[in-house]
This record gives C-alpha cells, structure tokens and sequence, in this order.
C-alpha cells in the first residue's frame, strides 16, 4: 500500500546541521520527515516557491533533459527507510513505455514538484518510522521554524 | 567523422578537465579545465560548492553510498537509451559561462541548455567530450590567473600555519 503526501516544508535542523524536508498526508494524520543536504534543500524550496532561478538549476536541467526527449516523470515513490537512509522510485513513461530509475528522496522530491508529478509513501515506511519522538521533536518547533531558507 | 562546428565559427576545441580548486574564502569551487591541444593553456570556471564536489567526485571516480544529482540523470539516460554526445561552452556574458548539452536518442539529437558545471559534471560521467567556442576561448578571463591560482592552491595547503 502507498499513501500520497505532500510537501509539507523544509526546517533546519542545528542539531545535526542538516535539513529537513516533511511530508504530510492528505488527513495531516501522518507525517514523514526526510533528512537531507543543503544543496537539495535550496532546490526544494525554490521550486516550493516557485522561484525561477537566472540559469536553471541541477533539477531544473534534470527536468529540461527529461523534457528534451519527451520523458515525462509520473510519480515518485518513497520505498524504504533502512537505518536512516530513504530510498525511493522515479516512475517515468517514455515512448510507450514505463522505466523505474533509482533516486535518493531529495532528488525524487525535487524532481516531482518540477515536474506536478504526485509523491507516494510505502505504509511500511511510514510506520518504520517512530512516530511518537518526531511528534515530540515538532512539537517543540516554532512556526518560524517552517521559515524560508536562505539558500 | 568532421571536427564538430558551430554555425562555422570554426572548429570548436575540445577541452579536458584538470581539476577542482576550492576558493576557501567565498565557499565556491573552480574548474580547471584544460584545451586537449595545448594541455598549458586553461580556462576556469567558477562553480557552486555542491556542482564543484559533482565534478570532483567524476575526476576522482568515486562512488556514493546512493546516486547523487548527476548520478541520477546519467541514470536516466541509461534506462531511456539517450546518449550524451557532447557538451560545448556556448557563451561568456559578465563572467557567467553558458553552456549547451547535446543528447541523442533514437537517432535524433537535442540540445539542453545548462550551466557548465552540470555539463561538465554530467560529461565525465557519461564520458562526453567537453568543447569550447573559439569566440569563448578568446573572451575567457583568467588567462593570467595561473600565478593566482598558484596562489590559491598554496593558501590552502597553508590553513594550518594561521
């Protein structure tokens, strides 16, 4: 079974000097935190802010190279968390065909709100997760938290 | 097959990727790319911190626990069968680089246009050759810049005497 989510926002996280990208379900009742670098987090947040930057960005090429042979992205499909690595699934059609490729979440993410294509959670990741600690960890966030980055 | 050309300009040069300086004080990188004829004479080009570690991570072939950004487009390009066939530095306006990615698939070629540091980050890995305009090749700046890159590069290797 898979869930749809959305992207909820981006926080910082000092403690581990990483970003965090949160996706939420369509009820808000659940809730999926995705740990990841800056770079992918600046992109997120452009694209979240539908900023369009003076000379495209890497998922702004990723897109225009899928584009450029009429590659069309799907969804993404966050698969499998193992010790606090997420992995996911890019679905593309191409030609008649659909193609499965490989991808960090960071990059499937950023690559999906590009291209308005819809982002899936397997269930099993979603309760791999403990629920009850990221529940406390928000709790103690400040609206300002979800704030833009400064990228 | 001909020397590939651009609206006959003249030849294009083929360049080679040297390495990856780190300008520490400005948190950027350099790429030092090199012409394939005449391995002395340089170009470089300033990139991002995350595009300049692409490009390093390609020189060095090393690989990532998972794919990276570039990684993943040349991972696009092995499941679709699209080809990079060449990468070329198109235009130099106020120190910005241009650059234009040629791809081919079902015996049809298309051109992206993209920053050079995804191009060039992209073409080591999908073993693409890099080229040059001869009009960018005589507009580039830092011709003189080897004794400041010199510079550079021994600024760095000095961090710990400070």
């Amino acid at each position: 079974m898979i869930t749809q989510m959305h992207v909820k926002g981006l926080m910082f996280d000092p403690y581990n000097n990483a970003y965090i990208v949160i996706l939420r379900d369509e009820n808000q009742s659940e809730m999926l935190p995705i740990w990841i670098g800056k770079p992918e987090a600046s992109s997120i947040s452009l694209a979240l802010e539908n900023i369009a930057p003076p000379r495209p960005m890497t998922h702004d090429f990723m897109k225009a190279y899928l584009d450029a042979v009429n590659a069309k992205v799907i969804s993404v499909v966050i698969t499998d968390l193992n010790e606090n690595t997420y992995f996911a699934k890019i679905h593309l059609m191409y030609g008649d065909s659909e193609y499965t490729v490989d991808s960090r979440p960071s990059d499937a993410i950023a690559l999906a709100l590009r291209s308005e294509a819809p982002i899936f959670v397997n269930e099993s990741v979603i309760k791999k997760q403990s629920s009850e600690e990221l529940d406390q960890w928000l709790e103690n966030l400040k609206p300002e938290d979800f704030g833009k980055l400064d990228s | 097959m001909p020397e590939p050309t651009i609206e006959s300009a003249g030849p294009l040069l083929q360049l080679s990727v040297d390495r990856v300086v780190d300008d520490a004080t400005t948190d950027t990188r350099i790429a030092v790319l090199s012409r394939t004829d005449v391995p002395t004479e340089h170009l470089m080009i300033w990139v991002g911190a995350s595009e300049g570690e692409a490009i390093r991570r390609a020189l060095d072939v090393s690989v990532t626990p998972r794919p990276m950004s570039h990684d993943l487009i040349k991972n696009f390009g092995d499941h679709l069968g699209i080809t990079m066939t060449q990468v070329v530095l198109t235009d130099v306006k106020n120190n910005t680089y241009f650059a234009t990615v040629y791809v081919q698939s079902n015996g049809v070629t298309r051109t992206i246009d993209a920053r050079p540091s995804d191009a060039i980050a992209l073409a080591l890995r999908c073993h693409a050759p890099i080229y040059v305009t001869q009009d960018v090749w005589k507009r580039r700046s830092g011709q003189n810049l080897e004794a400041w890159l010199s510079k550079v590069e021994s600024k760095n290797f000095g961090t710990q005497e400070v």
